[in-house]
């Protein structure tokens, strides 16, 4: 537990009001004051540079106020790979009040909001959405998202990195409408079993879910490259030369592994967010949204597909500062205005209020993101080990209410306990199934049983960790692939999650899912910014809660019945 | 634990001079950096550092080693200074610390961003986890393998303590001398009377 | 293969236009049967995507406005001959003090005459002559040319966990 001083150190009396304030959960958050000229702040800083460009036979030679000798690799790279060379004067030239006005007019198509933005600098769209307050930015972000369907995304993880809780946390969570599953460890070395027990899960909960696990950036291009997870997402950038070099990355190093990926089929976006250069010691005096501007065009530059940001890791600084939320906001826009696919934050630990963790993630769920949370904890936040979410698995009768109350889709549904059962039940039998097959470490029957009624992993059976390394490392060393699993779960008799692991195997042939903002439906029909693109233009058009979809969102656990007002609707 | 159950000591940081290579094997040395024990006195949860260096002392000492101390100028990045410290130390052994509290144990033989032992959620760090820290770094000084201090965890550290951290970050690094080399510290930690 | 570029309304390959799909081993997508995996006929080199379904997502991505994306799917479509170790090997040389300039030239140099790879190789090339003005190439001193691999822990609460 965080030590704690106590407040009124002075010894002076307080007002008994004062006391039931000072008990307030709210008041155990941190929060600072401003301090422009080293970038803690979060977007409203004289610190940062004016717009400028300047287009030299093709070339752009200055970049807000910077001629290009004297540019860092962030902007020799943004301005040779994001800047749309034909139109960046132009859009610059613009004034600001006019292109946020055609961020937040419903009458403007998200493609003439487009012509315009691939030509902007980073000080220009700093200055774009500086103008907007948040519920300009939440009208906007309902256009400039990139697919039309709204989506969310878990976290699966064990404290004790047990693979069988990680595999019926992922099956509940896919069933409750997750669009993808995200893993990762305490032992790093458990990596292989746990990235199974995910796949596994995910395919029994709900067939095309897809899977990745979080780990340091080779080893998990290697997991994905064997098939054994799906896409990947922790391919982290910054928005300045120090700190992504402290990071051992450059622009081009990421591309380049961005096109890795994507050779071997395998979906994948970049991570980043406000405040992580000044948290780093590096901010340059930017403010915390500018520098992640620049990110997010660094992404757009090297042609990944998305972007996971909304500070992330880093939230507790943006979260401290005056009008910190505004501009994690107001970065998630700035991913889509970029056209990029947006997996936007509300993943971390944020406040110890109830009240703030609510209003911390309205202006996502509101308007819709292509993925609302990027890892909404399907496992208890004791279990979270990427240190837990903003969300967790007792906020999902909340979750369901606030949606069916707004009538908006955060991407979940309260699903009934029998199903629920059912799934976990079957998930952890598979993966028993599949471990025997593959030889190794058995799950016990009692295991099982104990998966299937289980809360958190107090609630499983100590498992014989020293023989569970030896079976991730023999994973790794036999050269277990995603066909090994198709095939030791289709000879185990579970042929459904076999097939629905095949058809998850089969896309990276397609590449369907390489394309912006790609997702998998139930019926493995891809979802993505093409075929699904967002064609909001105001009231009654774009995606709408309605039909099947709504009904399924009203129900709740306890919902009195019109019929017969004695009992509740089943 | 808070700092009001602790009582109240000064810290007294007086340079000796500039750091020297230890020639005794059973020694370990204390790092700081910039901004510890002058312009910040206290850790990001408000131990003092007059404690911190206490316990951490007093830990090295139960083990029948030597400690040193000394300060890292040039440099606020703690496996720099823990790395420094590796190198002065007669047994190549060292214990780095931020003014925040993030404390780390270093050996002069491993890579500079490698590490003994890592402490990085400082708002977690008490008196008995540096009197551990001191425990365990002068067991590795006589050649043991202590078990690792267990580390704690607070998912609520984040949004109560990231920005203050980041904060204090800033601040330590507005006292780095560039270019100055370490320096030798004496230490003396009075109790305040009444 | 169609000769006209593909547009939005051909996609998703995978539903639209499966006769156009083929591994790298020249067996067409719907081959990738569970009999097939399960009587051993498809190994892990089935399951992958080839070169020319690259160039087709790139013309999905170019007709949708997405010029860098149909790049990254074409320096992609190159780098599918490239074995998976080395892949990983070029990532690594392209870090930060991690390779000379020399070191830079001749990866470029491999990428296009091995590998036939000249987007490749020219992102290779632009890589060197930044990291050049910028101070990020190794010392020519082959000792020096280790890089640090992680990333130095600097603040406390501080352990980097990006979900």
């Amino acid at each position: 537990m965080t030590a704690v001083q106590p407040r009124n150190a002075t010894g002076s009396r307080q007002s008994l009001r004062t006391e039931v304030l000072e008990e307030r959960p709210v008041n155990l958050d941190g929060f600072v004051e401003e301090w422009p000229e080293k970038g803690l702040v979060a977007m409203e800083s004289d610190f940062d540079p004016q717009p400028s460009v300047r287009v030299e036979d093709g070339r752009v030679v200055e970049m807000d106020g910077r001629e290009r000798a004297d540019f860092d690799f962030m902007d020799s790279f943004i301005a040779d790979h994001a800047l749309d060379v034909a139109t960046t004067e132009a859009s610059v030239a613009l004034p600001s009040g006019q292109i946020a006005r055609m961020l937040s007019d419903p009458g403007v198509s998200r493609s003439d909001v487009l012509a315009v933005t691939r030509g902007l600098t980073p000080a220009k769209v700093l200055d774009v959405v500086k103008l907007m307050n948040v519920v300009e930015i939440m009208q906007a972000m309902q256009k400039m998202r990139a697919r039309r369907t709204p989506a969310n995304q878990a976290h699966s993880t064990s404290a004790r990195d047990n693979p069988l809780q990680v595999a019926v946390d992922a099956a509940e969570g896919a069933l409750r409408g997750f669009a993808e599953l995200e893993t990762t460890l305490g032992v790093v070395r458990y990596a292989p079993l746990v990235a199974i027990a995910l796949q596994v899960g995910g395919q029994v909960g709900r067939g095309g879910v897809l899977t990745q696990c979080a780990l340091e950036e080779a080893t998990e291009l290697d997991l994905g490259m064997r098939g054994i997870t799906a896409y990947a997402e922790t391919i982290s950038i910054y928005g300045t030369e120090s700190v992504f070099v402290d990071g051992d990355d450059t622009p081009w190093s990421k591309t380049f592994l961005a096109s890795a990926y994507a050779s071997r089929g395998i979906k994948m976006r970049f991570t980043s967010g406000t405040g992580s250069e000044v948290q780093m010691g590096n901010a340059e005096g930017r403010s915390m949204l500018y520098l992640e501007i620049r990110c997010i065009l660094m992404a757009k530059g090297a042609g990944v597909q998305g972007l996971q940001n909304g500070s992330i890791s880093c939230i507790g600084v943006p979260g401290a500062v005056p009008g910190g939320i505004r501009a994690v906001a107001a970065e998630n826009l700035v991913a889509s205005m970029m056209d990029l696919e947006c997996a936007s934050g509300n993943d971390q630990s944020f406040s110890h209020s109830a009240m703030r963790r609510t209003a911390r993630m309205l202006p996502q769920l509101l308007p819709g993101t292509d993925f609302v949370c990027s890892g909404y904890s399907a496992v208890p936040n004791q279990d979270n080990m990427f240190a837990g979410s903003n969300f967790d698995t007792d906020d999902y009768d909340d979750w369901n209410t606030i949606q069916r109350d707004l009538q908006v889709d955060g991407g979940l549904r309260h699903v009934r306990e029998p199903e629920i059962l059912a799934v976990r039940t079957k998930a952890a039998r598979a993966l028993q199934a599949l471990f025997a097959q593959l030889d190794l470490p058995a799950i016990t029957d009692a295991e099982v049983e104990a998966a299937t009624y289980a809360n958190s992993s107090n609630d499983y059976p100590f498992r014989d960790v020293l023989a569970d390394l030896t079976g991730a490392q023999a994973v790794m060393d036999r050269g277990i692939t995603g066909l090994d699993l198709v095939r030791g779960l289709e000879a185990a008799g579970f042929h459904d999650v076999a097939e629905n692991l095949l058809s998850v195997l089969r896309q990276r042939v397609s590449g369907d899912l390489l394309q912006t903002s790609a997702i998998l439906t139930a019926d493995f029909v891809p979802l993505s910014a093409i075929n699904d693109a967002n064609d909001y233009a105001g009231p009654g058009t774009g995606y709408r809660l309605e039909g099947e979809r709504w009904e399924q969102l009203k129900q709740l656990r306890h919902v009195t019945s019109a019929t017969n007002p004695e009992t509740e609707v089943r | 634990m808070t700092s009001l159950e602790i009582p109240q000591r000064t810290l007294t940081l007086t340079e000796t001079g500039p750091a020297r290579r230890g020639t005794r094997p059973d020694e370990v040395v204390i790092a700081v950096s910039p901004a510890f024990g002058g312009t910040f006195t206290q850790t990001i949860v408000g131990v003092p550092h007059a404690e911190v260096l206490r316990q951490l002392m007093a830990g090295i000492e139960e083990q029948g080693v030597g400690v040193r101390i000394v300060r890292v100028w040039a440099t606020a990045d703690l496996a720099a200074i823990s790395h420094a410290a590796a190198r002065l130390s007669g047994s190549g052994i060292s214990v780095g610390l931020l003014s925040r509290g993030t404390t780390m144990i270093h050996q002069k033989d491993l890579a500079r961003l490698s590490n003994l032992e890592l402490f990085p959620q400082s708002p977690l760090l008490d008196a008995d986890v540096f009197r551990a820290i001191g425990s365990n770094a002068a067991q590795y000084a006589k050649g043991e393998s202590p078990q690792p201090v267990p580390t704690r965890n607070d998912q609520m550290a984040r949004p109560r303590w990231q920005a203050k951290a980041a904060l204090l970050h800033l601040k330590e690094f507005e006292c780095i001398r560039d270019g100055a080399g370490p320096v030798e510290l004496e230490a003396t930690i009075e109790r305040v009377a009444g | 293969m169609t000769a006209a570029p593909l547009t939005a309304a051909d996609y998703p390959l995978s539903i639209n236009h499966p006769e156009l799909l083929r591994t790298p081993t020249g067996k067409p997508v719907t081959a990738l049967t569970m009999d097939a995996v399960v009587s051993g006929e498809l190994t892990a080199e089935d399951l992958r995507i080839a070169p020319e379904t690259l160039e087709l997502q790139a013309q999905l991505a170019e007709s949708a406005g997405r010029p860098q994306l149909a790049a990254n799917f074409r320096r992609a479509a190159e780098m599918t001959a490239i074995p998976d170790a080395e892949v990983l090997t070029m990532y690594n040389a392209l870090r930060p003090r991690a390779s000379t300039e020399a070191q830079l030239l001749a990866m470029a140099d491999r990428l296009e005459t091995t590998y036939a790879a000249p987007v490749n190789a020219a992102l290779v090339r632009e890589a060197a002559e930044v990291y050049g003005r910028r101070r990020l190439l190794a010392d020519d001193d082959a000792d020096q040319s280790a890089p640090d691999s992680a990333v130095t822990p600097a603040v406390a609460v501080d352990e980097e966990t990006r979900a």
